[in-house]
């Protein structure tokens, strides 16, 4: 899994040609120009105050779940596309920087812009505690472990802290305050959760290309190699796991805020697999992969499974008598999610950003062909 | 820190065990309280009807450290091989008159699985192709068998042909086409298959619960619907349903059977010496792939048993893969290689779900103390404990 694939006799001739995020002028304009679209965005809908109705309103608030889901796949990216470590229970570490940053701000009215990241040190704190197993097992064995965290930590917030977190109700999230300035408008978030988003991206990005990322690869490929080159394989897990879940409560943190209402259902199994099915049709230990298996996934979910639900919904129960209606959506969605996840894994398992690689290199040296 | 390393490399055994008992006591504590209010009786129903529950994820994990040996997948989709066996034992159980078409399509898919299993060019064969199409004929005959007497035969031919076609079609395009990917691609395409499995069971047969009245045969035979006990020292009285009885030692029967199996055939011997070592396998001329396709045949069957016992015992609906969630841990606690582990590490998990439900509450038995167990299990011994110990080579 190169995270970067060059064309046949490429190399950097300077540092500074190493150190470079986007190596090319093709690669750099076209990140600058995504980033200027996405900023653009809401000014274009009818609520952006030019008066132009350009793009739809829901968009944005599509652009905002992604952003969020991105950062929350880019901490397991960190976790299991570079270090290599499975990790089934990251929804219930997005669960627990929701309702850190939630509560924080319920109960001592903690300021928005220093909740999110205090809830990513306490999430953190609690993913260092669920990865200490990693010290003994790997493989299936950890697995194993971080779906004891998918089962343990729902279960810890239901009953016993009941009374902090409304238990099975919905806990209500105030408003976002910034210096006595409330975000009540969708546009406002947007463009605080859009650069954060970036950031996050960006750091991540830099942690993996310095001495960590390497040493969190060479973890990945081959642990006991790493041991004898002198890396302290168990830190390094550990601090996977703390930069994994730190990303995870951001994400969850941002994500109460934005939507403004929490349910613990929200934080299952179900989201968990959701994230590994993301990371990995997206393509794991790709700087790009998290964000477009997001992309992929969101399309997947809110646009192509329903309208082809919709479609199935009358001819399905007309064909075969025996099947009810009021089945059909609710049995459909995960049949077509597994399906469509089940040739995506057979096609293409190394995930989308491996295909862009290669179409990358396709395109720098037409007209021959890779 | 460094000093607190030392001290630990240095007494690594002493430190374990001094954690344990650690845990034992705190255990001890918190509980104590608890248990000194209850009265015998409930501890002794809370024993037996933990153990009779456990017999049940014996049998699934048995099926998981099957597929773990043979070929080294964890199968997160038993949970809804489970469900979807159950519920076609159902569908063949309490229908009196099955189309004899649909049957025959059952029959054909899975003759035609089985035949394909080393590949397709099989189908040339003149003399499978003639075994094959007298094996439909026999199973549609058998399947759309006619009459309320015969019906548990009917159904248990039609659940085990149902389950073979799923299990084969699984490994066949779902496993198969996998093989060399990272450990990951895996984990992520069994769920897949169960997210797959989970929507067709519930387009398929609803989403209202079914109760599969597999033990109103029971009563019939003169046996009481529960057996009571009471005694001077239990001050009160144990109450034990039959039916939990007869699904544990079915369940029970089950696994001596598929033990006895992998033990004295030709089949369970070859699978021994393929999960032993795959490539060594090959060179004395066993066919791998074949072992790998029986294996999640076999396991599918084993699902389909626990699923049929278990919907019996409480009933069919889409919560009852949550059941092979629990059995989960009860495969790490007896190590993921050993089927004496998967019988122990079953009955443990039963046992301690109970316990937690009487001292805790709070759904703490059912959802919380079997992944405890998980976790202390990972930290004081990884293996499990029975399970080989792993030593790496580089």
């Amino acid at each position: 899994m190169a995270s970067n694939i060059r064309p046949a006799g490429v190399f950097d001739t300077s540092y500074a040609q190493d150190m470079k995020i986007n190596r090319t002028r093709t690669s750099r304009f076209l990140a600058n120009a995504a980033f200027v679209a996405v900023l653009l965005l809401p000014l274009l809908t009818a609520e952006g105050g030019l008066g132009l109705s350009v793009v739809p309103a829901v968009w944005v608030g599509i652009v905002v779940r992604i952003a969020i889901y991105t950062i929350a796949v880019i901490g397991l990216n960190i976790l299991m596309g570079y270090t290599g470590q499975i990790s089934l229970g990251h929804a219930a570490f997005v669960g627990v920087g929701a309702y850190s940053g939630a509560l924080m701000a319920r109960l001592w009215g903690i300021p928005f812009w220093i909740a999110v990241p205090l809830a990513g040190l306490f999430t953190a704190l609690v993913g260092l505690l669920f990865g200490l197993p990693s010290l003994r097992v790997k493989g299936f064995y950890l697995a194993m472990a971080t779906l004891a965290a998918q089962f343990i930590i729902p279960w810890l917030m239901r009953y016993p802290m009941e009374r902090l977190t409304n238990g099975s109700r919905p806990l209500e999230v105030p408003d976002p305050q910034f210096f006595g300035f409330s975000f009540g408008p969708q546009v406002v978030m947007y463009y605080l959760i859009i650069p954060l988003a970036v950031l996050m991206a960006f750091l991540a990005r830099n942690l993996t290309r310095s001495r960590v990322g390497r040493a969190l690869i060479s973890v990945r490929d081959n642990d006991l190699a790493a041991e004898l080159l002198g890396i302290n394989v168990f830190r390094y897990k550990l601090l996977a796991f703390f930069v994994s879940s730190f990303y995870a409560g951001v994400a969850g943190a941002l994500w109460a805020f934005d939507i403004g209402s929490l349910s613990l259902d929200k934080f299952n199994l179900a989201l968990s697999i959701e994230f590994l099915a993301m990371l990995i049709i997206g393509g794991a230990g790709f700087p790009l992969g998290p964000l477009f298996g997001v992309a992929f996934i969101n399309i997947l979910r809110e646009n192509i499974i329903p309208n082809v639900v919709s479609n199935f919904k009358v001819v399905l129960p007309n064909v075969f008598p025996f099947i009810a209606v009021a089945d059909v959506e609710s049995s459909l969605v995960p049949f077509l999610f597994g399906l469509a996840l089940v040739i995506f894994l057979i096609v293409e398992p190394r995930g989308l950003a491996y295909r862009w690689e290669i179409l990358r290199i396709a395109w720098k040296i037409r007209p021959y062909a890779y | 820190m460094e000093a607190l390393q030392k001290f630990y490399r240095e007494n690594r055994t002493l430190v374990t065990w001094l954690m344990v008992a650690a845990v034992f006591i705190v255990f001890y504590l918190l509980t104590q309280e608890r248990l000194n209010s209850l009265r015998p009786s409930r501890m002794v129903q809370t024993t037996i009807t933990g153990l009779l529950v456990g017999g049940v994820y014996a049998l699934i994990a048995l099926g998981i450290v099957l597929i773990n040996k043979a070929s080294g997948v964890f199968n997160f989709a038993q949970g809804y091989m489970m469900l979807f066996g159950g519920m076609l034992f159902y569908s063949f159980f309490s229908t009196p008159n099955v189309n004899p078409l649909a049957a025959g399509a059952l029959a054909f898919g899975t003759v035609l699985m089985v035949l394909a299993m080393n590949g397709w060019r099989e189908l040339r064969n003149l003399r499978s192709l003639g075994i094959g199409v007298a094996a439909v004929v026999v199973l549609t005959l058998l399947m759309s068998w006619q009459g309320e007497d015969v019906r548990m035969l009917r159904a248990i031919v039609g659940g085990i042909t149902g389950s073979v076609f799923v299990g084969l079609f699984i490994e066949r395009f779902t496993i198969r086409p996998l093989i060399g990917q990272p450990l990951f691609t895996m984990v992520l395409m069994t769920l897949a298959v169960s997210e797959i499995l989970k929507g067709f069971v519930n387009l398929i047969w609803g989403s209202v619960p079914i109760s599969l009245q597999i033990f109103s045969g029971l009563e019939r035979l003169g046996l009481p619907n529960t057996i009571r006990w009471e005694a001077e020292f239990l001050q009160g009285r144990v109450v034990v349903r039959t039916d939990l009885l007869v699904t544990f030692f079915l369940a029970l029967a089950a696994f001596v059977g598929f033990v006895l199996f992998f033990r004295y055939t030709n089949v369970g011997l070859a699978m021994r010496a393929s999960a032993e070592n795959q490539q060594l396998a090959q060179s004395v001329g066993l066919r791998v792939r074949v072992i790998l396709a029986v294996a999640w045949g076999i396991t599918a069957i084993l699902a389909m048993l626990a699923g049929v016992l278990q919907g019996g015992a409480s009933q069919l609906d889409l919560n009852l893969p949550f059941v092979a969630f629990s059995a989960f841990p009860a495969v790490l606690l007896g190590g993921l290689e050993s089927i004496t582990g998967a019988l122990v590490g079953g009955l443990i998990i039963g046992l301690v779900q109970d316990w937690g439900n009487l001292l805790y509450g709070n759904q703490a038995g059912t959802e919380l103390m079997p992944y405890l167990v998980l976790m202390i299990v990972l930290i004081i011994r990884p293996d499990g404990l029975f399970g080989e110990k792993r030593i790496e080579r580089i």
